[in-house]
């Protein structure tokens, strides 16, 4: 899972204090997962990344080839580029050393968070959110 | 329960529930995708599946 609307409400609570950096890890349903990864990083290099982030997010887990390049054609994208960036797992070695990068951490469900590295596993209130950030920015002064 | 007893599970709990205590664990970042300044005092790192 992603956590969508909540990191988007902490997104927009502090914005310009918060930086946010997003790892694939494909672990469940392995390929459609991957598809997913696919599609955010084929878009990502037609400069959409977070517009197809947040579609993937609305419409999952709907990631077949068929709906993917449709979010394509919503975002206006080059759907021709982004078939065949899909197609050929233009993105694999990045997913790849995500998943790495993942097992080597050893997690184990998702969302999992790391807020100036400190790790917060699963979905979670924004309150839990506020909570931890508070602490960093009043620590940070 | 003994007082010596209590006083130790007390210092027990305020040592686990504090935050200095906390393991800090480093992400590299890497080219992943980001928004948000990149001098942020606060960056959140989301491992994610979509699913």
């Amino acid at each position: 899972m992603a956590a969508g609307p909540v990191v988007k409400k902490v997104m927009d609570a502090y914005k310009g204090k918060v930086r946010l950096v997003i790892k694939n890890y494909p672990y469940r349903y392995r390929d459609y997962s991957r598809n997913a990864a696919e599609a955010s990083l084929a878009a990502r290099e037609q400069g959409k990344y977070w517009e197809m982030h947040d579609l993937l997010i609305k419409n999952s887990p709907k990631f077949e080839r068929a709906s993917l390049i449709s979010y394509a054609k919503e975002l206006g994208l080059d759907v021709k580029k982004f078939t065949e960036s899909i197609d050929t797992q233009k993105f694999k070695l990045e997913i790849d050393a995500d998943l790495k990068l993942a097992t080597d951490m050893d997690l184990y469900n998702t969302p999992t968070f790391y807020i100036n590295g400190r790790q917060v596993v699963g979905e979670r209130p924004f309150e839990y959110f506020k909570k931890i950030i508070d602490e960093e920015l009043k620590t940070r002064k | 329960m003994k007082k010596p007893a209590v006083v130790a599970v007390l210092l027990l709990l305020v040592a686990l529930s504090s935050p200095a205590a906390e393991k800090r664990f480093t992400v590299p970042i890497g080219n992943s995708p980001s928004t948000g300044p990149e001098n942020a005092p606060v960056m959140i790192i989301e491992f994610i599946d979509f699913q």
